[in-house]
């Protein structure tokens, strides 16, 4: 182009900056006017805004930003910090313990956050039969001592209760509020509690915002709890806007409809090449695995314990992170994620081909096995399950295992799952709070745990370790080095069982405005809106 | 004409129960867990949890008391609760509803507006190079899938030369006007915010673009082809003979009837787009019926399919509706019997 041409472009371009300029000034005025409102681009996962129901990574955002657990998560993803509960105490065996309120915290109604408000949520907590409910397992008894000290026994040494009271959904409800919404915390909650659709439009909580508005898949608004006790949040309205897609929350980014953007893969963050905003991509406590399901009615006596373990060889576990998130991933050893207590020494599988195909010729499946993978046509954490199987399929061809993709809806998955009829499957997990019991609950082979009632189906002596549930037991009766050894021991049973492979911790890309400040991943609590503020 | 008028309109709602049943039972006998709503994957395993939720939800009902509650219900106009968003499945469609109508109706403006334009000046000019680059212009409307070319417009017209806004109704910053029509354009109007329709109709120009360009593909085709055929016969050959000009012969004896096809065609694709506006909807976050749909239908939402198959069929049986009156208008050798 020469240089008039070039200047007549420019002029042009100018021009019609100056045009739309002008117009967007005047369309957007009520946005400059209203610079202290937080937009977070995501797509949103919402199941429910009463605590203790919900169960989402939207959820998490939601409820630690409205609601105040007893004790929460240090920014370092590990040290638990003081919330409601300015200190705490548990007798020497986990068993007892003592929560002592700080009296000065109040809830968005500036009543005072008292002992009896605590015994009421997790009494409602516990006996609504919620998905969190879980939470409060083997809490025998929960009293007031007095109007701010709690006390919860529990029928088990629990050294992870500190942790389980951190997560988001032990967030302590206003309880005069909440029954006058309809909530319910006696034996009948499970069916005679109605104030599901109340928390929809009502927030009572003590955290530092307060729920304004909320249209599923369209938008959830909140604002600056003004009875806040503790320091007010930067912004006066936090606005997290729905965005299906990676590509669409980046362009939003880049054009500053959106101040952060939570769900951006990492190849699209390399196209965010402008200095207005920030990336950093960090890893997370997320993992996608697939599982052998040995109690399948076409897998039993075949995926042995020798069948399952050569298979985990056949695995090209480093191309799996190039296949499926292009390299901005890591392996995980265990299904418990890396940095959790008992994983520091864990070592990731690797393939080795040769001894896949020598194990299973000695299994005598040299003539080959078939297997059908059922698991659902989603894409989690930028992790595309369909790519996935289709590398895993690859992979186990190498030692003559035909895999036949079955990819289907997430509800047609579930009931395949129930109906014990897939032989492979994909799934998912990311952490409730930070510790590394929840894992062991889960992916354990003891008796009625999830995986063993789904993995061995109506076989479960084909997957059950019964050594985990008192390797289990005894790291729930200690703690700090101590427990992280025992969880170390119970990690290796479980990649012993050769049932749960993880196969991505995928990376997460936090993406936000360069005029943003304090956007962190937190294990519990996913993104604390509090601490952001604007430069 | 009003006797057939009412026997239509009056058969509406038994269309409607009619339609009604057959999406219960076909969405209760579809393969798959109903509670993959209601109970995470973690706790899919633990009956207590699963119990609580199915006598929660009433799933713990066999399928023809579950069957007889949901008509009880629907004819005192209760369609249940959402599975998904835990709300009235009515009050979910009355948000959702005009926000799709808001859409369709601004890409039928626009499809219809440049179709019919595009049609008729091809029609007028044909084989030549505005006909060509018209057709073409019109064939790419209705071949490019719209999550690529509404992406492709979002990075053009929004990200580079910013003369769009992004996604949403409205900025996220900006609070909804108070809501009487539930079109946010107008509802700012009745406010008098002047601003604020601004604002509205800058997000709702890109969406309905995108989706009106594969209105005007349709429309453009079938006004050429109905226009060029209606040229070739008797009574327009007639109309030259008498001395009509070109514009005439074009407009008051051609056009209105190369319109009958069309109008079947415009008042389907009104009905069709109400429901299936879904990937418009999806790139430009517009909380609208379709995507709505997508997700009631991905998560076996019952009383959410319900609902929007209800709409749905509503808006095919007015569009059907519409369509006759028009037939009827445009060329009075239609008549209806009553």
């Amino acid at each position: 182009m020469n240089t008039t041409s070039s200047f007549k472009t420019t002029a042009r371009r100018r021009g019609t900056a100056l045009l739309f300029g002008t117009t967007s000034a005047l369309m957007f005025g009520s946005a400059v006017a209203a610079q202290d409102t937080l937009v977070v681009g995501r797509s949103m996962d919402v199941n429910s805004l009463d605590p203790s129901r919900a169960f989402c990574d939207t959820c998490q955002i939601y409820l630690t930003a409205v609601y105040e657990p007893l004790i929460t998560l240090g920014a370092d993803n590990k040290t638990l910090e003081p919330k409601l509960a300015a200190s705490w105490e548990h007798n020497e065996n986990f068993t007892e313990f003592t929560f002592n309120l700080n009296p000065e915290a109040v809830f968005s109604d500036g009543s005072p956050v008292e002992a009896s408000d605590v015994v009421w949520t997790f009494e409602r907590l516990r006996n609504l039969k919620g998905s969190p409910s879980f939470l409060m397992d083997g809490t025998q008894s929960i009293e007031a001592v007095d109007a701010h000290t709690v006390k919860v026994t529990v029928d088990a040494p629990n050294s992870e209760f500190l942790n389980k009271v951190s997560a988001p959904y032990t967030g302590i409800l206003n309880t005069e509020a909440a029954m006058a919404g309809g909530a319910l915390a006696d034996e009948t909650a499970a069916t005679a509690d109605g104030a599901e659709g109340w928390f929809l439009e009502n927030s009572v909580g003590s955290g530092p915002f307060v729920l304004v508005n909320y249209a599923p898949e369209d938008e959830l608004r909140l604002s600056r709890n003004d009875s806040y006790y503790g320091t007010a949040p930067a912004f006066a309205e936090v606005v997290i806007t729905q965005m299906q897609d990676s590509v669409i929350q980046a362009q939003a980014l880049e054009t500053g409809s959106v101040d952060i953007a939570m769900q951006i893969d990492a190849d699209t963050a390399k196209s965010l090449d402008t200095p207005d905003v920030v990336t950093e991509i960090i890893p997370s406590f997320n993992f996608v695995y697939f599982a052998f399901m040995p109690g399948s009615t076409a897998m039993k006596d075949k995926l042995t314990p020798q069948v399952r373990e050569a298979l985990t060889y056949a695995v090209d576990y480093d191309g799996m992170i190039e296949f499926t998130v292009g390299g901005n991933g890591n392996k995980i050893a265990a299904p418990i994620p890396n940095g959790f207590p008992g994983t520091q020494n864990l070592e990731p599988r690797a393939q080795d081909v040769e001894k896949a195909k020598s194990m299973l010729a000695e299994a005598g499946m040299d003539s080959g096995l078939e297997m059908v993978a059922v698991y659902p046509n989603d894409n989690v954490y930028g992790v595309d399950l369909n790519v996935m199987m289709q590398k895993l399929q690859q992979d186990f061809a190498q030692v003559g295992v035909e895999v036949t993709l079955k990819p289907v809806t997430y509800p047609v998955w579930r009931e395949e799952m129930a109906a014990g009829t897939a032989d492979l499957t994909a799934v998912y997990y990311a952490p409730d709070y930070y510790g590394s019991g929840q894992y062991a609950a889960y992916f354990g082979m003891t008796e009625g745990s999830t995986w063993v009632s789904r993995a061995g189906y109506q076989s479960p002596e084909t997957v059950l370790n019964e050594k985990e549930g008192e390797i289990y037991a005894q790291a729930l009766a200690a703690s700090g080095e101590e427990a992280a050894a025992k969880y170390e021991e119970l990690g290796r049973e479980l990649m012993a069982d050769n049932v749960i492979i993880p196969l991505v911790s995928p990376n997460l890309v936090l993406a936000h405005r360069a005029d943003i400040d304090g956007v962190r991943y937190s294990a519990c609590c996913n993104l604390p809106l509090a601490e952001i503020s604007r430069k | 004409m009003l006797r057939y008028l009412i026997r239509r309109v009056l058969g509406v709602p038994f269309l409607l129960l009619g339609v009604a049943s057959v999406a219960f039972i076909l969405s209760q006998s579809t393969k798959g867990d109903p509670l993959s709503a209601l109970v995470p994957e973690r706790m899919m395993n633990n009956p207590e949890i699963v119990q609580a939720v199915e006598a929660q939800w009433g799933l713990d009902k066999p399928l023809p008391v579950r069957y007889v509650v949901y008509m009880k219900n629907l004819v005192q106009g209760d369609m249940g609760t959402s599975f998904n968003t835990r709300r009235p499945v009515a009050r979910d469609i009355a948000e959702r509803l005009p926000a799709t109508l808001e859409l369709v109706v601004a890409a039928m403006i626009v499809g219809t507006t440049l179709g019919m334009a595009i049609g008729l000046l091809s029609a007028r000019f044909r084989h030549s190079i505005f006909d060509n680059a018209a057709r073409g212009f019109a064939l790419l409307g209705s071949s490019l899938p719209i999550f690529w070319s509404g992406l492709i417009m979002l990075y053009i017209f929004s990200v580079q030369l910013k003369w769009t806004p992004g996604t949403g109704r409205l900025d996220a910053r900006t609070q909804a006007p108070e809501g009487v029509t539930g079109f946010y354009t107008v509802d700012a109007l009745l406010a008098g915010n002047g601003g604020l329709f601004i604002e509205a109709l800058s997000h709702l120009a890109l969406p309905a673009l995108v989706l009106g360009w594969s209105v005007i593909g349709i429309v453009a085709r079938l006004v050429r082809s109905s226009l060029l055929d209606a040229l070739g016969q008797d009574y327009v050959r007639t109309a030259r003979a008498k001395g009509a000009s070109d514009r005439v012969v074009l407009i008051n004896h051609a056009l209105r009837n190369a319109l009958i096809p069309v109008l079947t065609v415009l008042g389907f694709t009104f009905a069709y787009l109400i429901t299936g506006a879904v990937l418009t909807e999806a790139i430009f976050s517009w909380p609208g019926i379709g995507s709505y749909a997508v997700s009631a239908a991905r998560s076996l939402d019952y009383p959410a399919i319900g609902g929007v198959t209800i709409v749905g069929a509503t808006a095919f049986l007015l569009a059907n509706l519409v369509t006759d009156i028009a037939y009827a208008w445009a060329n009075p050798r239609i008549k209806v019997s009553g």
